[in-house]
């Protein structure tokens, strides 16, 4: 007898059915794996470090580029790229204040002291726990 | 860059060219290692096997451990987006060959994909109240003119940071590959101190390559953490 889709409703019946069971169940089980120290932390050093100053330059440079675009659409010359500069340097220190400090790159201030680097984050509890 | 099959559609330029040649093979490298690899899949992998089972994981560890397991449904893009960026950045360190990844077109729009994927998944997951993410909470109105602006600026300049690092980096490591070697072409004799700059430059080239393939996946997981799990 074949094992057609619609037959999944029933308790599995066939092998694979059961085997995908299995594996769903152990998988809810698993504890995600803290790795520590050594490699971890250089790559995410090197990964950090090549990040920010990016962060920091294409700020500027976009936030000058559009003020500059609308400047010349408006005929506003100079002062929505003045504007939009000094937004674009507070945009990019943000950016990267939010990377060093182990924020992500969440944009907005988060309510409650989270757990420190990214990928210390618990992967369940991150909306549930104190309410501030 | 230049064209292999000329192709004009319209006004479109829409040639097969050396770029295009590359990213095919890429393609079909990943395709081949992940299907040839797990063909005959081993309770003791051999070779191939294990390089196919550690990216895998590697990229399953990085998007758990950082979005958590709701993120885990987006995995298989997380997966090809590092894949495919990391045998772009290594097919560009071959002699002859060409880098995909240091031409800005190709990097912004991986980077839009995720930055429109990413942004589209905040607002079904969360409607109109994904707005909030742009306003600080007990913040007085008069700065709020101020910060609101910088915030959604800074929501902004994501995707272009995304691909300006990791075009740059490719570009200015390639740079620094023809530079040398141009001076290798002219020293005669002393060629071989350029030359084995070079080659001690490609070694770093494959570690910013792989580096930035990894970057480029893991800013991708904690912007779709922030879309899922507003704080």
């Amino acid at each position: 007898m074949v094992a057609l889709p619609e037959m999944s409703e029933d308790p599995p019946s066939d092998p694979l059915a059961r085997l995908g069971e299995k594996l769903d169940k152990a998988r809810a089980q698993r504890v995600p794996v803290r790795k520590a120290g050594g490699n971890a932390g250089l790559q995410q050093g090197l990964a950090l470090g090549l990040r920010v100053g990016v962060e920091l330059v294409t700020a500027v440079v976009v936030a000058g580029a559009l003020g500059w675009a609308i400047d010349r659409w408006l005929g506003t010359r100079p002062w929505v790229m003045l504007v939009m500069l000094f937004l674009g340097i507070a945009a990019g220190m943000l950016n990267v204040y939010r990377a060093v400090t182990g924020m992500g790159m969440a944009v907005g201030y988060p309510r409650r002291q989270g757990p420190k680097g990214p990928t210390e984050r618990p992967s369940g509890k991150w909306d549930d726990d104190e309410e501030v | 860059m230049h064209r292999i099959i000329p192709l004009r559609i319209g006004s479109f330029d829409l040639s097969y060219t050396n770029a295009a040649l590359l990213m095919t093979i890429a393609v079909i490298l990943i395709t081949a290692l992940t299907l040839l690899s797990t063909r005959r899949a081993a309770l003791i992998p051999g070779r191939w096997q294990s390089i196919a089972e550690m990216s895998y994981e590697f990229v399953a560890d990085m998007v758990e451990s950082n979005v958590g397991r709701e993120g885990m449904a987006y995995f298989p893009f997380i997966f090809t987006l590092f894949m495919f960026i990391l045998f772009a950045n290594l097919l560009g360190l071959i002699p002859y060959s060409f880098s995909v990844t240091g031409q800005i077109i190709v990097t912004f729009a991986m980077a839009a994909v995720v930055f429109t994927g990413v942004t589209i998944i905040g607002f079904v997951r969360h409607g109109l109240h994904f707005l909030r993410f742009f306003v600080p909470e007990g913040v007085p109105a008069l700065l709020l003119v101020i910060l609101v602006p910088i915030e959604v600026l800074s929501y902004f300049i994501r995707p272009f940071t995304l691909a300006i690092r990791l075009f740059a980096n490719m570009l200015a490591g390639h740079t620094m590959l023809g530079i040398f070697a141009g001076f290798a072409a002219i020293l005669g004799i002393f060629a071989i101190f350029p030359v084995a700059v070079d080659v001690l430059l490609l070694a770093l080239e494959l570690l910013v390559a792989v580096l930035q393939a990894y970057v480029f996946a893991i800013l991708s997981c904690l912007y779709l953490n922030d879309a899922i799990h507003m704080h």
